[in-house]
Formats: structure tokens, C-alpha cells, sequence
């Protein structure tokens, strides 16, 4: 989330995939005013006006518009003819990828090696949670690209698998989003399962070491 | 200096996992996002171009940030045929200055710039 | 590896001993400070008044001196710059006997793994392993290897080996033999194309005895 540390406007930008780019303010300083938006993608071109507005109970509350490519996103909010705030930000730092899709399920022996399809971006991880039917929670692997190995699994228990893409801070910052989970996918003995019983679970640990 | 030549992926390598982290010490917790970018750069030469003029050209602020200044020159040294880099020797000198410069907001904007240059170099192909 | 050069001429005629050396580095082992230890491949060599010198690859200095402590050379500082090769010499009055050029990162030996612990989950018939490594706080190599090792008491070499990355892995009750004790224990490397290096030691070794029989059934 975007902070303006002095003025009354707070704004939030989110940059879905490199598709679209939503900002949106919350005014506490001006309730109920029709603010406006306008941006360009380069600095020597003249602003454009916000395509399309966002509205909660008839004003402006945000503006979504189409991303231009890896670039700076220059912006100002307006009150009438007066600016509120002005911005340059490179959309990258609010980054959140599309999830991956298609997963794949590789088994041998007491491990599984899981793939899916990669986002077109570099310096992304791969994040892939699984869970058996006796884990209350999940658990989690990660990597470079979406080929992640997992091993000490039983291929007898009923397993749920999902994944999701999380940008390198190095290479985006620290303010993106990672992208939505996946579909759950189930497997068992090796092969995909519609859906996996939750067992009643009174785990019993006994801690023998 | 054309950074055409450089073996990037080296590069890449050397900001990923040493530049990064004193690009990310020298702001203190305070984010990028926070200051005006306007410093762009559309491949990876460029980027070097720009990040070289940010890192040891433009002012004094880096002199706070010897191990950014360090660390970019050596790795431009390294991996860019024929580049040589800045002498890095005024050891009494950069001690004096350090005690009387607190890191200005405008250098804050100029390291928060210098950190997005970086982080585009490295998410391109 | 690097090979040795003998760096001044008025040694050439001097039998020289053999003083190659070897080197490893513990980043962040101490807060931001980072060792580097070496030590002589002979330990036969009288190393008394031989000294150990480091150049190129440092912050705000050209050069850094180490100390010693027995038969071991070391450095502990935050001058380290981590990118580029740096030299090392073994310094006799003053002169350079031998050098080896290497990089700091290229040769990194973890911290032992430690606090292994074995948990017995009876309604999944199987243990969980945990156990823990001051790496996962580290800002430079936070990315290992972990290679965990367990073995029938009994069977003096007759080790099992799994290698994962994160901190915690699970043994199927039915691989294990009932009724036994198990020894287990853990070692980690670095698992990155930058920072390279070494086996760590290998953590306290932990024990575990498996249940008399495989009661659990799973449906």
C-alpha cells in the first residue's frame, strides 16, 4: 500500500500482470469530493485523462487504466483545478502476476516433482503449498522456476496441491502482491483426484526425540 | 562507455546478492516508493549507463554508501570489457565527509532512483 | 583449486616447504561480521613465524592481516566486499612466500543445522523430522542444502540420505523397521550459483525409537 505521509490522500496502486493498473485513493481529507485523475506513461507526452473511474455511492474512488509495458507511471489527483497529489512510480513496484496455471504432477517413489505453467516475467518464485489429509496445515516449497521437487511424501495418502508466483524483492521491491493461489489439485497414488477427505483430526504427536 | 559487452548474468548475479542488499541498507527501511522516479532506462546497457552516471558521477551523496560505490565498480570492472571504474583510495577523505553528511532526502531520492534502475536491470531479459 | 606461486625471487633457492593452504569463509557468523579461516594442508608445518595477509576484494582497505589462533589463521571483520576475487599470502618476514587468489563466496562453510527433533504422528504412521539453522535469519546466505542422514542404531554405516531445502521432512512409519532405534542427524551447504562452498559439521545427532508394530492402517 502507497502512503502519502503528509497529504489527506492515501493511494493504493495494484499493477494486475502488466494488463491494467488500478489506483485508488481514499480522501479522508476531502469526503465525498469528485476528485480527478490523469497520467501519462512518458514524460514528454501530455497527460491523458482516467479511461475509466472507479465509483463508491457516485464519486471517484479510483481510476483503472491500461499498462504500457515495464515504464514509469507519472499521475496526479485533482480536486476541481487543484492538485492533491502528484507521482512518478514505476508500476513494476505494484506488480501482482496472474496465478500459474496448469499444474503437473511428476511422482517417484516417496517424492513428487510439481510443474506449472511460468509467468512471461523474470525473477518471479514459484511457491508451491501441499498438504496431506492428516496435515492441519500447509506446507511449503519454493523456487526459481516452476519445477519444484518435493520429497518425503506417501503416495498411499490423499494430497492437496496449489501454487502461486511471488516477485523477487531485488528485482521488484518489497511492495508487490503475490498472485492469487491456483486451483487445488488432488493426488493420490499418483494419479489426479477430484477431491481428497478431510480426516477428523486429533493429532496425537508424541515428540520421541 | 558502451555497456553493450557486459556479461550481465554476472552482473545480474553480484547486484541480486551483494548490491542489492547495501542499495537496501543505505535507505533504512525507508522505501523507494516513497520519492518521485524519473530516471528511466529501457535495457540493460542503458540501465548500466544511468546507474553508473547515479552511483559515481552526479553528487556527493554516495560517498556515505562506500560499499554501493565498492561494489558497482567492481563489478563493472569486472564484467565490462575495457571498463575501468573510478579509483576508489580517499579513505581519510571519505572519513571527514562521512561525519558531516546525514543522508538529505535528496539523496534519498537519488539512492531510491539508483534502486529502481537496479531492479529493472535485473527483472530484464 | 588455485595453485601456490612463490612470489619474491630471493626464495628461490631456499628448499621451499610445502606451504599450500586452504581457506573457508562464515558469512554473518557474528552479527555483520564474516571470518575467514585457513590453515597450512601439511600440519607439519612449522608455521611460527608465518604470517597469513589478505589483499584485493575489501572495503575502505587494500590489505587485512590475520591472526592465529593454534594452528589456525583468521579473520573476523565487515570489510569483505563479496564481489571479486581477493589474494592470499603467506608472508615470512615481511616477504610473500606463497599466494592463492580465491573468492570469499565461492568458498562458504555453513553453520551446523542444529536442534533436530522427531516427532511421532501415529494416526498418519509417520515422523516428522524439524530442525533449525541460524541461516534462515542470515540477509547473505540464507539459501542451503540440507542433507539428513538416519541409520539403525545397530548398523554402524548403513546411512540413509534425503536432501531437502527447507527445514522439516517426513519418514514413512512403514520404511523404518519397528520396534528400533534410530539415530538421525543433519549438515547443510549452500545452495546457490553465488555462494558456493562446503559441508557444514553435522548437527547433535537425535535419537528416536519407532513403535512395536505398524498398527496404524490408512484407508
Amino acid at each position: 500500500l502507497f502512503f502519502d505521509p503528509e497529504g489527506p490522500l492515501q493511494v493504493q496502486i495494484i499493477n494486475f500482470n502488466f494488463k491494467t493498473v488500478q489506483v485508488t485513493w481514499n480522501s479522508s481529507g476531502s469526503p465525498g469530493a469528485n476528485l480527478t485523475f490523469s497520467y501519462s506513461f512518458r514524460p514528454n507526452e501530455g497527460d491523458s485523462s482516467c479511461p475509466e473511474y472507479i465509483l463508491e455511492d457516485g464519486h471517484t474512488v479510483g481510476c483503472v487504466l491500461q499498462a504500457e509495458g515495464d515504464g514509469i507511471l507519472s499521475f496526479s489527483i485533482r480536486r476541481g483545478t487543484r492538485p492533491l497529489l502528484a507521482k512518478s512510480q514505476w508500476i513494476s513496484s505494484y506488480l501482482k502476476p496472474d496465478p500459474p496455471g496448469d499444474l503437473t504432477f511428476r511422482w517417484h517413489e516417496e517424492a513428487v516433482t510439481v510443474t506449472c505453467s511460468e509467468l512471461p516475467h523474470k525473477s518471479l518464485l514459484y511457491e508451491i503449498q501441499y498438504k496431506s489429509t492428516f496435515d492441519p496445515e500447509w506446507q511449503a516449497e519454493e523456487g526459481r522456476s516452476c519445477n519444484v521437487s518435493i520429497p518425503g511424501l506417501d503416495p498411499d495418502k490423499c494430497y492437496f496441491f496449489r501454487a502461486r508466483a511471488r516477485t523477487m524483492e531485488a528485482a521488484y521491491g518489497p511492495d508487490t502482491y503475490p498472485s492469487d493461489w491456483s486451483e487445488v489439485a488432488h493426488q493420490q497414488r499418483g494419479r489426479r483426484r477430484d477431491s481428497c477427505q478431510e480426516q477428523r483430526l486429533f493429532p496425537r504427536f508424541v515428540l520421541i526425540s | 562507455y558502451d555497456f553493450t559487452d557486459c556479461n550481465f548474468a554476472k552482473i545480474e548475479e553480484e547486484y541480486q546478492n551483494v548490491i542489492f542488499l547495501a542499495l537496501k541498507e543505505y535507505m533504512n527501511g525507508i522505501k523507494s516508493t516513497q520519492f518521485n522516479h524519473t530516471v528511466y532506462c529501457g535495457d540493460r546497457p542503458s540501465c548500466l549507463t544511468e546507474i553508473e552516471r547515479l552511483t559515481f558521477k552526479s553528487s556527493q551523496c554516495l560517498s556515505l554508501a562506500k560499499k554501493i560505490v565498492t561494489a558497482t565498480n567492481a563489478t563493472l570492472n569486472s564484467h565490462c570489457p575495457g571498463h575501468s571504474g573510478i579509483q576508489i583510495n580517499n579513505t581519510q577523505a571519505m572519513k571527514k565527509r562521512k561525519k558531516r553528511e546525514v543522508t538529505t532526502n535528496k539523496c534519498l531520492t537519488q539512492v531510491s532512483n539508483l534502486i529502481e534502475l537496479w531492479r529493472y536491470f535485473s527483472r530484464s531479459q | 583449486g588455485e595453485s601456490g606461486y612463490a612470489q619474491n625471487g630471493d626464495f628461490e633457492d631456499a628448499e621451499l616447504d610445502d606451504y599450500s593452504f586452504s581457506c573457508y569463509s562464515q558469512l554473518e557468523v557474528d552479527g555483520p561480521q564474516h571470518l575467514l579461516s585457513c590453515a597450512f594442508e601439511d600440519p607439519d608445518v612449522n608455521s611460527t613465524n608465518l604470517e597469513f595477509e589478505i589483499c584485493e576484494g575489501l572495503l575502505e582497505v587494500k590489505c587485512l592481516n590475520f591472526s592465529k589462533l593454534q594452528e589456525t589463521y583468521f579473520i573476523k571483520t565487515k570489510k569483505f566486499l563479496l564481489i571479486g576475487d581477493s589474494t592470499i599470502c603467506v608472508k615470512l618476514g615481511g616477504k610473500h612466500i606463497t599466494c592463492q587468489k580465491m573468492n570469499i563466496v565461492k568458498r562458504v562453510k555453513p553453520e551446523a543445522p542444529f536442534d533436530v527433533k522427531v516427532i511421532y504422528r501415529e494416526e498418519a504412521n509417520e515422523f516428522v523430522v524439524t530442525f533449525n539453522t541460524s541461516h534462515l535469519q542470515k540477509k547473505y546466505v540464507k539459501d542451503l542444502l540440507h542433507e539428513v542422514v538416519y541409520r539403525l542404531e545397530k548398523n554402524e554405516n548403513d546411512w540413509m540420505h534425503v536432501n531437502i531445502s527447507s527445514t522439516k521432512l517426513t519418514l514413512l512409519q512403514r520404511k523404518l523397521q519397528p520396534n528400533a532405534m534410530y539415530e538421525i542427524k543433519v549438515r547443510s551447504i549452500p545452495n546457490t550459483n553465488y555462494f558456493e562452498g562446503f559441508w557444514s559439521e553435522w548437527s547433535p545427532s537425535s535419537h528416536f525409537r519407532t513403535p512395536e508394530n505398524n498398527s496404524g492402517k490408512m484407508d
